[in-house]
């Protein structure tokens, strides 16, 4: 890698913060996505630098600094944030806006993802796991995304949604493109499609109202009485979509690839099959060292951050793999103590855009654990997972896991 | 002792509910902290602590010897 590459630095960015960094680029016979980030942390990169690929963006590679960039919106917008820059491209609601317009979707969201309404999804979470689980159980061998992590959560969005089971392939069509394809015309094309989905859903459920997310949506009020501004519905359909499928599906693929691979791992869960807070506790740390996230924020106006300036426009990215292990927050950060005491990590941020799922992808996690250790005690890394490939880019992963036992 | 949140600066993590549900809940409109006795027993002042060490926001503090 080239540090303090030179050519094409914008005029506020001086020589020495440049860095020659594509994090969709990811090196050939790399077997980790995440390591990128962690080879610039070993290189030396400079804690923030910018870098002009994928249209030129700056990068925070301390704790500190990435917390401030979730925390202090007044400078880090969310607002129009896509790394490159993809124009148009839909204002996700809440997440996509500051406070305060934030606040409206955010209220009206939270009480459908506090730990006490995800406790009363566990039973249903239980039963679509195993089931899924005791359809390949008796094979052998899996794709692990193909047949289950991409799966799972994607049936998650349609119960949530009060939509059919029998849904299921056309909403995988769909976030497999939204989610893996680079052609800008197919990516168009299914920016209209899902967008025509939400429409359809919503005008079905404004008529229909059941006891579901979209109903909510779409059935509640503003301040004044009126119906939330149809744009906004759809842009907040669009949001919970783009949030809760390819992260947690992901986030998992990581879970297992790293349980397959550790024997001892593999032992620690079992054995904490009827102790769900310890279960939960260490998940936590699964968490810290498998995030699979790197986050957008757009700078609000001309200011001085630590002495260096920025310009109303510029990207920003939070690699919150890298902020989970920061030397100065966490003791032995490379390495994964399933009983670590504490553990702030930044896995789904921090500040007022905290990810509204998070206590939903754990326990879609959790339960996913749960039931696959009971039917799957012991299994490893099929011999012909060398090669599948990784992937780069706002959310990180692999294209295939496959798994025997 | 005594256990006190800034809901200003809570978002709901749920942390301190996971690692000590005997002195933390959240509520069921925002996901917030909720603290029903803030005094709480010698016993549980290990998992307390730990608690506020663990929430990502610096919402907990323990107050010493302060009444309710």
């Amino acid at each position: 890698m080239t540090l303090h590459w030179q050519p094409s630095a914008p005029e506020h960015v001086p020589p020495e913060l440049m860095v020659d960094f594509d994090f969709f680029k990811i090196p050939e016979g790399l077997k980790d996505p995440a390591q990128i980030w962690h080879g610039l942390v070993r290189d030396g990169a400079p804690p923030i630098f910018y870098t002009p690929h994928n249209g030129g963006h700056w990068v925070f590679l301390k704790y500190d600094d990435i917390v401030e960039g979730y925390r202090d919106f007044e400078k880090f917008s969310t607002y129009q944030t896509p790394i490159p820059p993809i124009e148009p491209f839909p204002v996700v609601m809440p997440q996509g806006v500051d406070p305060p317009e934030h606040t409206v979707f955010r209220m009206l969201l939270a009480p459908m993802f506090t730990p006490l309404a995800v406790r009363r999804m566990t039973e249903h979470l239980q039963q679509r796991a195993e089931k899924l689980i005791a359809g390949f159980a008796d094979k052998g061998e899996c794709d692990f995304i193909a047949d289950y992590a991409s799966i799972f959560p994607t049936s998650t969005f349609l119960e949530l949604f009060g939509l059919p089971q029998e849904r299921l392939p056309e909403f995988l069509a769909l976030s497999e493109v939204f989610f893996r394809s680079t052609d800008p015309d197919a990516r168009a094309q299914n920016l209209n499609d899902i967008y025509a989905v939400l429409e359809d859903l919503f005008r079905e459920k404004e008529r229909n109202p059941g006891n579901d997310i979209a109903s909510t949506i779409v059935t509640a009020r503003d301040a004044d009485g009126n119906q939330h501004k149809w744009i906004d519905i759809l842009n907040c359909g669009f949001l919970l979509f783009v949030a809760g499928l390819d992260t947690v599906t992901n986030t998992m693929t990581y879970v297992w690839r790293y349980l397959a691979t550790t024997p001892e791992a593999r032992a620690y869960f079992r054995s904490k099959l009827d102790d769900p807070q310890a279960f939960l506790m260490a998940i936590e740390e699964l968490m810290r060292i498998n995030a699979v996230s790197n986050i957008y924020r757009r700078v609000t106006h001309d200011f001085e951050y630590k002495g260096i300036r920025f310009k109303r426009n510029d990207r920003i990215i939070l690699p919150n793999t890298v902020a989970n292990r920061d030397p100065s927050i966490f003791s032995n950060p490379q390495s994964i103590d399933l009983d670590r005491k504490v553990n702030n990590h930044v896995t789904f941020g921090v500040g007022p855009h905290r990810c509204i799922g998070s206590h939903l992808a754990k326990r879609e996690i959790m339960i996913s654990m749960q039931e696959w250790l009971k039917h799957i005690p012991d299994f490893e890394l099929a011999p012909d997972q060398a090669e599948a490939s990784v992937f780069g880019g706002s959310v990180m992963g692999f294209t295939s896991l496959k798994l025997r036992w | 002792m005594k256990v006190v949140a800034n809901l200003n600066v809570c978002q709901g993590h749920a942390r301190c509910e996971d690692i000590c549900p005997e002195v933390f809940s959240t509520d069921a409109i925002e996901g917030k902290v909720v603290i029903e006795n803030p005094e709480f027993p010698p016993e549980l002042e290990e998992k307390v602590r730990l608690a506020v060490r663990n929430c990502p926001e610096g919402a907990l503090r323990i107050a010493k010897g302060a009444k309710a």
